[in-house]
């Protein structure tokens, strides 16, 4: 059997490429797709501590877990296309996105 | 009598307030009128009090907030000590609505400012009870603010943020040190209720420790040094002058900053006695250096408003002399004096405050020889800086003469004449910056660096404004028993007190 | 029955003023018939008074009726009181002030006669001036006194500078009177505030300042006598100021701005002559201390000195008669100082020499107040004759003049008889009494100190000297070739102006002879165990007239008189001697200290720019810079500060999420850290 700790490495890592990519990233789509990593990365610890612990409440969040991470990019993107619909553009730096802040 | 004068004092121009707040549009020229009978209601309910049979009898108290935990009241009381202050006020306040009958920009917020101001002066004239005097006392505060920030010079932003802040920080302290008594109070009473009535809390503090007292009296004694002001929490006050209108002007200098001195009579000597004696050479040091600096501050401004703004300094440092002697001759007069500053104090912001808009500059450098255009304007500027040098007959000298006095028996029995020198050398500036800005603005040869040729003299509504003023500092500065009978009982009962020998 | 309407005496011209200034604008000569009926119904009253009084049983024991004013509350009440007090020294007082007003005013009306709107002004200030006077005369007690000193203050102020503005000779002008009536309120404000520090004193150590109380013997031996002896220094600091002595002497001759009517009222005749009279009336004090009346004798006598040398040399009618003037006030000064330093020596002896001292000391306060009164005629008169000069050429200029007598006859006339009244010719008032003030001097230094026998040296030179100058004025104003301005003169002045010369003149030469009739007993001072009393003492008469003519000292003062007028009239009436000669053209160094007053305007502006600006522009700084600084800090600080944090609010999402990653990771970090140093896990 594989070692838990491979399992969380893993997700430690795939946490890490996310956050990373989601604080420095310009452009948001790939902030979003990097959103979707770091819920990825919980969801491997969900899954390997619920095969571990033999709790079947693991994998129950998981499916959960992907349900909301589908409706928020969904929601995301909708709002992303909307905004290069109206300013040109998916960069979070550029002065078109960033003037729809209030 | 069954009229509740007292609240009537306060409720009356709130209402004058509130209607002329509402008179914008094509009504608001007649925001004067409506003003000046609201404010002319008040002055006759002041004199009823000023001269009532019994003026304990008027006192009211409503319940306020009530829980089982802390008791407020909307307690008015009024003695020897506010009533001269009530009547100033109210007399301060029709003045300046008769003198500001030509304000032209927005005339219904401008009396609407002023009587809301007048509401909250006469609050904290009248308040028997902590809560509401702190309250009262930060009502003064908001007119004034928009008064100087509405109708300001050109640095009026700066001079109307500066005021507040610096008189609300000082108001803060002072609301730490109320806080502290109260539950001081209840502690010793042990009734488990926060009461801040007067009543309540002076007797029980009388039995605080006196490291109590005097940590509370050095943080009540910021709060009000500050509103007096006094060196060196004065640079507010020259700024709020230049920047204020003509009508803020007076009442900030003619009743507002009385508010300090009262408040240190009303709450830091009455009711923390052991304070007062402990910080007494504090509170001394402080008037000298307030007296001489201010004196000093004068010469050199070039400013007329400022010029006067600093001699305030000068003079209220002398009311706070007088208080600083705890004896009976220095609170007596020192409150003569508050009375007395507040009619010279408002004769000289109407004057030099109409320099500006009558010939353009306030600036002393640029003027010279106006006396012989403005004739009016000469003689009024002329009795009120001689009465605020103290001239004997005018009622200045009966404020600097007796308070003198009075420190004079202090140093002397404290071994320190030479402290006496402080005194006389502002006597002496005192009359020299006077003389000089005399000299300078109104006599010599006629200015040619500003375009006199629109240069008018006092006005008819003006004129009446001043020349009330100045049959009251003449009819005070030959007889001022006048004003001491009121003072002399309750200098006496505090005297009874034990709170100055 | 006359005596309870003392209060009166001030008060009608009170209301003479408020009558002028509300509505004597639309009444002829705009008020001026007001001031003079004013004067006129104060002077009958103040005579009926005297009269009443100087007859009555209570003489010489003053008149005193007062009520009680305010009090200053503490442990013992210091009540203050509002009265009258009537004496020997009130009445003569009273009396020449109202009367000199009188004619003044009557005077005023020809002198101010083109000044238009302005004469409204001049007569409700001269007004207000006179019931600054009588006040003071009819005060009972100090604080009162001092109230109508500093309104006699104001007045002379406001007269002194009633041209600063629109002055009719321009600009230059009014700036210089603008200038001279500041330094003139400035420097006797000086005096003012040391006098009211010695109230002060006296106040506390007596409880009242009451004359009837202070000056009660019981009383005064049971104060402190260190404090009282540095109250009276105190007061006579009042006196230096108000009376132009030494060193508070030059305010006067820049008074000179103001009209010459005024000049002639108050710094001549009656305002100078307060201090003067401050000193007479509190005499009882006074003469506590020998040290302090040898103050006030040096004092005068060196006041009378300078005064006079810088007399010599001036241009100007109206300077020289203003020396003149502090130069006589030091004389009155001398004598009552000599004399009360003679009666403080021989009241702390024993027997009939101590007694002996006294009643020749009580001659100084004589002396000093018959001075006060010949002054007041004699100069009161010069300076009328000198505004009928400048009236009928329109300058001050010596120079510019001469030759005038032929155009002015009467002008010129009196005007000789009051020189030789000053220069005290025999026979003329100032003959007398300044003889009496020269042997009281000689008397206290050969009986007291060396000091007084300096002061007689000085005294004695002053009477050359007065001798010279104010015939140097005359001839130089009447007679001798006709300068530019003569050549436009108008000729003798209008009668309003001549009629009060002429009666001046009668008193300035005969008012001297007064001391013959018992004007000695008036304001005599006598020195009884339990009281002193001014007045009632034993007239002289004759015995006056045999004691001057029979002193060799008399006859060294009259050769010195004439030998000065004879100088005089050498060099400028008769032009053979040249003035020139003596000051090497005006370039000695003696010449130009004389012209620039002996440095005091320049030491006076030095004090005043050094220590008043000066000192303000550094305490201005201060206040901008540090303590406004200070607050100005405090303030950027914390808006600063909350500057630097608004930073942080970048408004990236990005930010904010590296900033709660990091948080998290620190919070975990030492989560686990904790957790093991307490040894958990």
């Amino acid at each position: 059997m594989i070692p838990i700790e491979y399992y969380l490495v893993l997700g430690a890592i795939l946490f890490a490429i996310g956050a990373y990519g989601a604080m420095t990233k310009s452009n948001a789509i790939v902030v979003l797709m990097c959103i979707e990593l770091m819920l990825n990365a919980a969801n491997i610890n969900f899954v390997a501590f619920g095969a571990f612990t033999t709790d079947i409440m693991g994998q129950v969040f998981v499916i959960m877990s992907i349900s909301v991470a589908a409706a928020e990019v969904a929601v995301g993107i909708a709002i992303l296309l909307n905004a290069y619909k109206m300013r040109k553009t998916t960069e979070l730096d550029d002065e078109q996105l960033r003037t729809l802040r209030w | 009598m069954d009229i509740p004068i007292l609240s009537l004092l306060i409720v009356v121009p709130l209402i004058g307030a509130i209607a002329t707040l509402f008179m914008g549009g094509e009504k608001q020229k007649y925001a004067k009128v409506v003003a000046g009978v609201f404010s002319a209601i008040t002055l006759v309910l002041a004199l009823l009090v000023l001269f009532a049979d019994d003026m304990g009898a008027l006192a009211e108290s409503y319940a306020w907030i009530q829980t089982s935990a802390i008791a407020i009241s909307f307690t008015l009381a009024v003695d020897g000590l506010s009533v001269l202050m009530v009547f100033l006020t109210a007399l301060l306040v029709l003045l300046v609505v008769i003198l500001s009958a030509e304000e032209e920009d927005r005339p219904n917020y401008f009396h609407a400012l002023l009587l809301a101001m007048e509401v909250g002066l006469m609050g904290v004239y009248m308040a028997a009870d902590y809560f509401l005097f702190y309250v009262m006392w930060e009502v003064t505060l908001i007119p004034m603010y928009f008064m100087i920030s509405w109708y300001g010079g050109p640095r009026r932003h700066y001079a109307a943020i500066k005021f507040f802040i610096y008189t609300h920080v000082a108001s803060l302290v002072m609301l730490i040190g109320i806080f502290a008594m109260a539950f001081e109070a209840a502690q010793i009473t042990g009734t488990g209720v926060v009461d801040f009535a007067f009543s309540v809390i002076n007797p029980a503090i009388a039995g605080a420790s006196e490291m109590f007292q005097v940590l509370v009296f050095a943080l009540l004694f910021f709060g009000f040094a500050v509103k007096m002001p006094v060196v060196p929490f004065h640079t507010w006050l020259p700024d709020a002058h230049t920047e204020a209108p003509t009508g803020g002007s007076v009442l900030l200098a003619g009743v507002m900053l009385k508010m300090g001195s009262y408040g240190i009579i009303r709450i830091c000597l009455e009711a923390l006695p052991l304070g007062a004696e402990y910080w007494q050479w504090v509170v001394i040091a402080i008037a000298l250096l307030s007296i001489v600096y201010g004196a000093y501050g004068c010469i050199a401004q070039t400013d007329l408003k400022k010029m006067v703004a600093f001699s305030s300094i000068s003079h209220m440092g002398m009311v706070m002399l007088g208080i600083g002697c705890l004896s009976e001759a220095g609170v007596t007069f020192a409150i003569f004096q508050m009375f007395a500053h507040g009619l010279i104090t408002a004769i000289l912001f109407m004057v030099c405050g109409m320099t500006g808009h009558k010939v353009g500059t306030r600036e002393i450098p640029l003027l010279g020889g106006l006396a012989g255009r403005m004739p009016m304007y000469a003689l009024f500027m002329m009795i009120g800086f001689m009465a605020s040098l103290g001239l004997p007959g005018l009622v200045g000298f009966w404020g600097e003469f007796p308070v003198i006095f009075a420190f004079y028996e202090f140093v002397i029995a404290n071994d320190a004449l030479w402290l006496i020198l402080f005194c006389l050398l502002s006597l002496m500036l005192t009359a020299g910056y006077y003389l000089w800005a005399m000299q300078r603005t109104l006599f010599g040869p006629e200015t040619t660096k500003i375009d006199l040729t629109h240069a008018h003299d006092v006005s008819k509504t003006e004129g009446i404004a001043l020349a009330v003023l100045v049959v009251l500092v003449a009819f005070f500065g030959v007889w001022p028993d006048a004003a001491l009978s009121f003072i002399e009982p309750y200098v006496s009962a505090l005297a009874n007190m034990g709170v100055v020998i | 029955m006359f005596i309870e309407y003392t209060w009166l005496v001030p008060l009608v011209p009170m209301i003479c003023f408020l009558l002028i200034g509300l509505i004597g604008r639309k009444t002829p000569e705009k008020g001026g018939y007001f001031a003079i009926a004013g004067a006129l119904i104060s002077f009958v009253i103040a005579a009926l008074i005297s009269y009443e009084y100087l007859t009555g049983d209570t003489y010489p024991n003053p008149v005193v009726e007062s009520i009680q004013w305010f009090v200053i509350p503490g442990s013992t009440d210091f009540v203050i009181n509002l009265g009258y007090y009537v004496d020997g020294l009130t009445c003569l007082m009273m009396l020449f002030a109202s009367f000199i007003s009188t004619l003044i005013f009557i005077y005023s009306i020809g002198y101010m006669g083109d000044q238009g709107e302005r004469k409204n002004r001049y007569y409700a200030e001269v007004s207000l001036f006179l019931t600054g006077m009588l006040g003071l005369v009819v005060s009972s007690n100090f604080l009162e006194m001092f109230i109508f000193w500093e309104v006699m203050g104001l007045c002379s102020y406001l007269l002194i500078g009633f041209w600063s503005f629109r002055h009719p000779e321009g600009d230059a002008a009014s700036a210089n009177a603008a200038s001279a009536a500041k330094k003139a309120f400035l420097v006797t404000r000086l005096g003012d505030v040391c006098l009211m520090a010695g109230l002060f004193i006296l106040l506390g150590e007596f409880h009242s300042l009451d004359y009837s109380t202070l000056f009660d013997p019981a009383n005064i031996a049971a104060v402190d006598s260190d404090m009282l002896t540095l109250a009276m220094f105190l007061i006579f600091g009042g006196v230096i100021g108000k009376s132009a002595q030494f060193p508070l002497h030059d305010w006067l001759p820049d008074a000179m701005a103001g009209p010459t009517t005024v000049s002639s009222l108050i710094h001549a005749a009656t305002m100078v002559k307060a201090g003067v009279y401050l000193v007479a009336r509190g005499y009882p004090l006074f003469i506590q201390n020998a040290e302090v009346m040898l103050f006030v004798g040096v004092i005068g006598g060196v006041t009378a000195f300078i005064a006079a040398t810088m007399a010599l040399n001036n241009m100007n009618i109206k300077k020289v008669l203003a020396y003149s003037t502090i130069s006589q006030l030091g004389y009155m000064i001398l004598a009552l100082g000599a004399g009360g330093y003679l009666v403080a020596l021989g009241m702390g002896m024993e027997g009939a020499e101590g007694a002996a001292l006294i009643t020749a000391g009580s001659a100084g306060m004589v002396a000093g107040c018959f001075h006060m009164m010949n002054h007041a005629f004699f100069k009161a008169l010069l300076f009328m004759c000198s505004g009928s000069v400048i009236h009928a050429v329109g300058t001050e200029d010596m120079r510019e003049m001469g030759g005038l007598g032929k155009h002015m006859k009467i002008t010129s006339l009196t005007m000789l008889i009051g020189s030789l009244s000053i220069a005290g010719f025999p026979f003329f008032s100032g003959f007398w009494s300044k003889d009496l003030v020269l042997e009281i001097a000689m008397e206290a230094g050969h009986d007291g100190t060396v000091w007084f026998t300096v002061m007689w040296i000085l005294a004695i030179i002053t009477a050359f000297m007065t001798a010279f100058y104010m015939f140097r004025m005359w001839f130089m104003t009447f007679m001798g070739e006709e300068g530019h301005a003569t050549q436009h003169c108008h000729g003798e002045s209008p009668k309003t102006m001549t009629f009060p010369l002429i009666v001046l003149a009668v008193l300035a030469f005969g008012s001297g002879f007064l001391i013959l009739f018992g004007l000695d007993a008036m304001v005599s001072f006598t020195v009884t165990p339990d009281a002193f009393i001014v007045g009632g003492g034993e007239a002289g008469g004759f015995h006056h007239f045999e004691h001057i003519f029979t002193s060799p000292y008399t006859y060294l003062t009259i050769v010195l008189a004439l030998v000065g007028i004879g100088i005089a009239y050498l060099m400028y009436a008769k032009k053979t001697m040249n003035p020139g000669a003596f000051n090497k053209d005006g370039e000695s160094w003696l010449y130009k200290a004389l012209t620039k007053r002996w440095w005091f305007p320049d030491l006076y502006n030095q004090i005043s720019w050094k220590l008043g600006y000066g000192v303000a522009r550094g305490v201005n700084f201060i206040d901008r810079q540090i303590v406004d600084g200070t607050v100005n800090g405090l303030s950027g600080a914390v808006v600063g500060g909350g500057d630097a944090l608004s930073k942080v609010q970048s408004g990236h999402v990005q930010d904010y999420s590296s900033i709660v990653l990091l948080g998290i990771s620190v919070i975990s970090v030492l989560f686990i850290v904790i957790a093991k140093v307490m040894g958990g896990i």
